[in-house]
């Protein structure tokens, strides 16, 4: 099986969020990574879907912005309540892939 | 078409199958809580199948099927026997343990240098079959409707057949036609394996369509939408789930026009809708109506 | 022992719930599944109040029933009383979509996950040698007799009593006996949510918090304690939900939180399926 280019291409991601002050509105910084380097150069779009009835309660994804530091990225999440979200990363670019934190909103 | 665009149809297409499921059960005379434990079967079979045995998505997909029928039959035997509310509870109850029991389920292993699995309430990450394949948003959406057309055209030959009569006519008034000879606990039955694999074929491409899944996804919330998109959209035709999905998720979670207010929105012209139209839509009448014109 | 204590109060509560759905039910012959959302809205409103004016509890106690029997009106007239002689399953899946309606109000007004509430009683449980009492248990148990006691005051001697227990027994016959069975069935949706707010408003005080999932929890708790007694009966509500909640106290003792829900899930599966005598299962509900 020619499974290992497809493991080489994996990408890890980190996610942080903060409020912003404003209600509901979190500023999220994403950093990637693919076999321990940093990826710039992606394009990356961020949406949020809620464990319960992912498929109709989702955020609008917002596609994210090259950070200072290489394989950071930031985007703004506007949620519709606090709780559980499943933050959902789509990578274009290079590669394409998607990656699904959870994350606690409070 | 935006990538938005893509995302937004294919899960009108994923939530189709749920919202067929259910209106098969209705037409049948049957009403159920619990058609999201099929949904959560396929989803978790699909995805032990691509993503920890190595199978292609078809063949994972085929077998989730048949787990979903399986375990919808399963649920049938003894709950069949209970009448309206009697076996919405019971459906409730089978899919709230099946639930929980997912919520139990560890089974981690090593894949390609990595451990992937359901690891309980953490869910399953890591179904990534599209993506290693790179099958395109695009090509995905287009894998889902062509098998949800499979699907309409199944029911549509259904319904113009003898059996899709029989049918009704069992939704309608079990006792009669079990008088006139109509096997209604067999035909029930048939009715609810096939209403579990079309939940399961659902549940197995929004594994993949989001790579990750958990227990949560599954929980009764699912259940009560599909029941309400066959009704709002109509019992008349098979097009009537569809419309109904397409009216929620289509309109305004596409739109986004009434951000924040949806559900009240919603929520009402649901209940006034059903005022005015207790069988949907697209009910009996409509279909009837329509279906003289052409 | 304690955990048969611990499962009183939580059976308490359930009963409580379960009595409201079965009013309904009982009425109208269709299930409510609005009826958690609409006491959810009369907890959120009073925690509001409570935030913006630090109000006392009775006036909290006043926002919670008021609310939730506005609610609790809106959903019969939206819901029900169209579909009185009509579809049952348009009635609940309209009920369902008013769910949707309430919900989204409640997290409109107060987005955050988690909020306090003020506490029922500030001082710390009663003991009696090994075991302690929580006062809220008593004061839940209290409101629970007083409640069953003035509801079946209410049903056996009154009027209004006589014409709710006519229409449960047959709609259409208490109808044809000149019996308003439209304006009775709006005053049970307002009794039966006045109660499930008295409820509501004991569970929040008690546990000091609200958060968004009190609804459902509300509509599954209170559908499975009256489905567990059997459907329609009241005495059946008040065994039913203490059954309950003895129930969940000691699988969860016994086996584990996780296994709480699923014992009782598999209570009702199984006696559902073995057709219980008491839960009446041979009529097509």
């Amino acid at each position: 099986m020619v499974a290992l280019p497809a493991f080489a291409q994996k990408i890890e991601a980190d996610v942080q969020c903060k409020p912003s002050g404003k209600n509901l509105i979190y500023d999220c910084t994403i950093r990637l990574t693919r076999g321990g380097e940093p990826l710039s150069g992606a394009q990356v779009t961020v949406g949020a879907d809620m464990p319960s009835m992912p498929m109709a309660h989702n955020t609008r994804p917002v596609k994210a912005r090259p950070g200072k530091n290489p394989g950071e990225y930031h985007a703004r999440l506007d949620l519709e309540m606090q709780g559980e979200w499943a933050v959902k990363l789509r990578i274009a670019g290079p590669v394409r892939d998607q990656i699904i934190k959870k994350l606690d909103f409070d | 078409m935006d990538e938005y665009a893509i995302g937004v149809l294919t899960n009108v297409g994923l939530l189709s199958f749920v919202a067929l499921s259910a209106y098969l059960l209705l037409i049948a005379g049957e009403l159920s809580f619990g058609q999201q434990a099929f949904f959560g079967v396929g989803a978790y079979a699909a995805g032990i199948g691509t993503a920890m045995l190595g199978w292609p998505l078809p063949a994972a997909a085929a077998a989730a099927m048949a787990l979903g029928a399986l375990a919808a039959f399963l649920v049938g035997v003894p709950t069949l026997r209970l009448r309206g509310l009697y076996f919405a509870m019971a459906t409730l109850a089978a899919a709230e343990m099946l639930r929980i029991l997912l919520e139990l389920f560890h089974w981690r292993i090593e894949v390609g240098g990595e451990t992937v699995g359901p690891d309980g309430t953490q869910g399953f990450r890591g179904i990534r079959w599209i993506f290693e394949r790179g099958v395109e948003p695009l090509d995905f959406l287009a894998i889902v409707y062509a098998l949800l057309a499979l699907a309409l055209i199944a029911f549509m030959l259904m319904e113009r057949s003898r059996l899709g009569a029989t049918l009704r006519a069992v939704g309608d008034d079990p006792e009669l036609a079990g008088c006139v000879g109509i096997p209604v606990r067999k035909l029930k039955l048939g009715v609810v394996a096939a209403s579990g694999a079309l939940a399961a074929l659902g549940g197995a491409l929004f594994a993949h369509h989001n790579t990750y899944i958990e227990p949560r996804n599954f929980d009764v919330m699912l259940g009560v939408h599909s029941l309400a998109y066959a009704l709002i959209g109509g019992l008349g035709t098979a097009l009537g789930p569809l419309l109904g999905v397409a009216l929620d998720i289509g309109l305004l979670e596409g739109t986004r026009f009434f951000q924040g207010y949806r559900m009240i929105v919603f929520g009402g012209l649901v209940a006034a809708l059903l005022i005015w139209r207790p069988r949907g839509l697209l009910d009996e009448r409509v279909v009837h109506w329509i279906r003289s014109r052409i | 022992m304690q955990n048969t204590l611990d499962g009183i109060a939580l059976g308490a509560s359930y009963a409580l719930l379960a009595l409201g759905f079965t009013l309904i039910f009982g009425v109208l012959r269709r299930a409510n599944l609005a009826y958690g959302p609409a006491i959810m809205l009369g907890a959120y409103a009073a925690t509001w109040v409570s935030l913006n004016f630090h109000s006392g509890l009775l006036f909290l106690l006043l926002i919670t029933l008021a609310v939730a029997m506005l609610a609790g009106v809106y959903v019969e007239r939206l819901c029900f009383a169209p579909h009185r002689q009509g579809s049952a399953i348009a009635a609940m899946v309209a009920s369902f979509a008013v769910w949707m309606q309430l919900e989204e109000l409640a997290t409109l007004l107060m987005p955050r996950h988690l909020y306090a509430f003020p506490p029922l009683y500030e001082g710390g449980p009663l003991s009696f040698g090994a075991l302690s009492i929580r006062v809220e248990l008593l004061v839940m148990l209290g409101a629970g007799a007083a409640i069953c006691t003035g509801l079946w005051a209410l049903l056996y001697r009154t009027r209004f009593g006589n014409a709710v227990r006519a229409v449960i027994d047959n709609p259409a016959a208490a109808g044809l006996s000149g019996i308003n069975v439209s304006a009775i069935s709006l005053r049970v949706f307002a009794l039966a949510s006045a109660i499930g707010g008295l409820t509501g408003f004991l569970i929040v005080s008690s546990q000091e918090q609200v958060t968004p999932m009190l609804g459902m929890w509300s509509t599954l708790k209170g559908m499975l304690a009256m489905m567990l007694g059997g459907l329609g009966s009241l005495p059946g509500a008040i065994a039913g939900g203490l059954a309950l909640g003895l129930i969940e106290a000691h699988s969860q003792w016994v086996l584990g939180p996780q296994f709480r829900d699923f014992i009782s899930y598999l209570l009702l599966f199984v006696l559902l399926t073995l057709r219980a005598p008491w839960m009446n299962t041979r009529s097509a509900y």
